[in-house]
């Protein structure tokens, strides 16, 4: 099913979307998008190639309670948290998408399902927006990711100049669209071109550098790369593969609740075992596990890079060290043929 | 890049060419680009081809004394090449007896503030190529053709509101100072923020951060933040959960904020490296400003041998603990 709407009218759209349930879209949040509930007067910015923190934060929000619980006496009172209402996500760019499927080999991939994940994966609705533009950062066409196509996608949506282009691909996502109604026309089949997006290319071989990683564990290219690292979790943080947690109480002893929340490996304390042991006691263990978990371990089990090129590592290091420095600095440069 | 550019890498790459290759010092910590022409990047040199790498221009924002706190573990003396918030960023660090004077060469380098790449992308309007610098003003090279733009108006935040561009403690001293520069606009956010209501300054810093990730690369980051254990990963007490809550966001930024209290040099790296661009350095200079009011002018990192008013007392303090 193929829907077109003006560009003018997308308010409406928006406004009606989100009496359905939480609506998620890039919103301008001071100087940064991030992907937020709509709220009447939001500034959204369809026009940002990505949001400054993945959309994974739907799935895996950042931080999630999932019981609450009371306790008087020796009386323990547990209270699971019910699943929410559906949710829409509005936006999601073909690189965020593609993450977010390699999440899914993770978290639903083997028994039991993670049920917190699966269920607002199941429960979302989610509208990909092809890219009209490439930021410099943009590497995606390096891990077979469309700019233009986001094949996971309940619902793909084009943007040009004067409306917005709606193509179902999923029941779910053609009942979307028929419930929107008339706010939604028919499109004519053939669709408005756009040019193709031109992303940044770093000159990586990535081919067979998992197998080659297998070898470098205690290559001296880590002695280097670890060391500008300021030990902060930006990277994570930012990432749209990244899925550690933590388990915590918010609360007191009496009465709180039980929360997983985001964790990062470029913390001290994320492998501190109970007695004081650190399997990675510095940052030089830590941005190996970073980087190795990316390009090696991930592809070992799921036979594809936990990378998508959305660049995001790029832009917001704030002392330059990213995924493209750490897979040419371990071997993964394409080198020119004589 | 410009060949006056050029002239000065070549001067200070001979400069420490001589320290490096003469065991002067062990390594010298300077900046190289990164992936892009935007991005310079830091620089562990310890040998005549890493000092090739060598770079200096528009864009080395990072500060480079914090990683003397690692980096003196493993190499017995170290160069840093110091622009003046470095230098103060290393005399913080030495006030607080982090790092040994007699390691440490500190080769000054004056500077011109670092520009703001999204600054200059946006006022470009079409992709940008490149820039070049002349005359205190940017040209903008895009497909479309050359715009220019007034310098100062690109630079990053951190820079905007600098006054002290040479660096206050070095060895050697490697380029023409630029002097002292006035800063008049430095607290007129602060000043904003004074003015509201106290429901609205909390309505404005809830807001502010909520976007908060805790990645903590503002402490990581800073110069001040140089203990060996944060309050924050501290587990008995536990002072910090990790509940993305107001009173969580407000107990490590305020908390972080007050272990600054005379002791922040304003280098604004804080703000640099927060990925959703918190106005961390508002809350920095509040303090800066109140410490200037209660206590007199104060320039934290200016020179190492005065005090921060904070860590000393005087029996004529001007604030006595009953005051309101």
């Amino acid at each position: 099913m193929k829907k077109i709407i003006a560009r003018e009218k997308l308010p409406e759209l928006w406004a009606h979307l989100s009496e359905q349930g939480p609506l998620f879209l890039p919103i301008q949040d001071g100087p940064v998008v991030l992907f937020q509930p709509w709220f009447e007067g939001a500034e959204i910015n369809l026009d940002a190639v990505n949001s400054a923190v993945s959309p994974k934060d739907l799935f895996l929000p950042r931080e999630e309670t999932f019981m609450h619980y009371r306790c008087s006496g020796k009386q323990l009172e547990m209270t699971p948290v019910e699943p929410g209402e559906p949710v829409t996500a509005f936006g999601v760019h073909p690189c965020d998408l593609k993450a977010i499927e390699l999440l899914d080999r993770v978290f639903l991939g083997q028994e039991p399902p993670d049920a917190l994940y699966q269920q607002r994966r199941e429960n979302t609705t989610v509208i990909a927006l092809s890219c009209s533009a490439a930021d410099p950062f943009c590497f995606c066409g390096d891990f077979g990711v469309d700019p233009a196509d986001a094949p996971g996608a309940d619902i793909m949506a084009h943007l040009s100049d004067d409306s917005m282009l709606f193509e179902s691909r999923t029941e779910k996502g053609a009942a979307l669209l028929e419930q929107a109604g008339d706010l939604l026309a028919d499109a004519p089949e053939e669709t408005f071109s756009r040019e193709a997006v031109q992303t940044a290319d770093f000159n990586l071989q990535l081919e067979g550098l998992a197998e080659n990683l297998k070898d470098r564990f205690d290559d001296p290219a880590w002695d280097q790369l670890y060391k500008s690292c300021l030990g902060c979790g930006v990277c994570t943080y930012v990432c749209p593969t990244c899925y550690c947690f933590d388990v915590e109480d918010f609360g007191h002893e009496a009465e709180g609740e039980r929360f997983r929340c985001w964790d990062s490996c470029m913390y001290g304390h994320f492998t501190e075992m109970a007695g004081g042991h650190n399997p990675r006691p510095e940052r030089k263990e830590r941005v190996r596990q970073r980087f190795l978990h990316k390009l090696q371990y991930y592809p070992e089990i799921h036979d594809e890079i936990a990378c998508v090129g959305c660049g995001r590592c790029l832009r917001s290091c704030p002392v330059n060290l990213d995924i493209v420095q750490a897979i040419k600095a371990l071997g993964g440069e394409k080198i020119e043929k004589r | 890049m410009a060949e006056h550019n050029l002239e000065q890498i070549e001067k200070i790459r001979e400069a420490v060419k001589q320290d490096l290759l003469g065991g002067r010092i062990d390594l010298l910590l300077g900046w190289e680009k990164g992936h892009y022409w935007w991005q310079s990047r830091p620089l562990f040199a310890q040998s005549e081809e890493d000092l090739e790498k060598l770079a200096w221009d528009s864009f080395c924002a990072v500060n480079l004394s914090r990683y003397l706190l690692e980096e003196l573990k493993e190499h017995n003396k170290v160069g840093v090449l110091v622009k003046g918030c470095d230098a103060r960023a290393f005399n913080r660090l030495l006030q607080d007896n982090m790092v040994p004077r007699d390691r440490v060469i500190l080769y000054g380098l004056p500077c011109p503030g670092m520009l703001d790449y999204d600054r200059l992308a946006a006022e470009a309007g079409s992709v940008l190529l490149s820039i070049t610098e002349e005359n205190g003003q940017v040209v903008l090279i895009t497909a479309e053709g050359e715009a220019k733009a007034d310098r100062d108006e690109m630079l990053l935040d951190k820079c905007r509101g600098c006054i002290y561009p040479d660096p206050a403690v070095y060895d050697q001293m490697l380029l023409p100072p630029q002097g002292e520069k006035e800063s008049p606009e430095r607290f007129k956010k602060v000043e904003e923020l004074e003015a509201m209501s106290a429901q609205e300054r909390f309505a404005y810093w809830e807001k502010e951060l909520s976007r908060c990730l805790r990645c903590y690369a503002c402490r990581q980051a800073c110069p001040y933040c140089s203990c060996r254990e944060c309050f924050v990963e501290q587990e008995n007490p536990r002072w910090q959960g990790r509940a993305y809550q107001p009173s969580e966001n407000f107990m490590f930024h305020l908390i972080r904020a007050y272990h600054g209290a005379g002791r922040c040099i304003d280098c604004g790296e804080c703000e640099r490296s927060c990925p959703v661009g918190i106005s961390l350095q508002e809350l920095n200079r509040k303090l800066i400003k109140d410490i200037n009011e209660l206590y007199g002018d104060y320039e934290a990192g200016l020179d190492a041998e005065l005090e921060p008013p904070l860590l000393t007392y005087r029996p004529d303090d001007p604030a006595a603990f009953s005051e309101k």
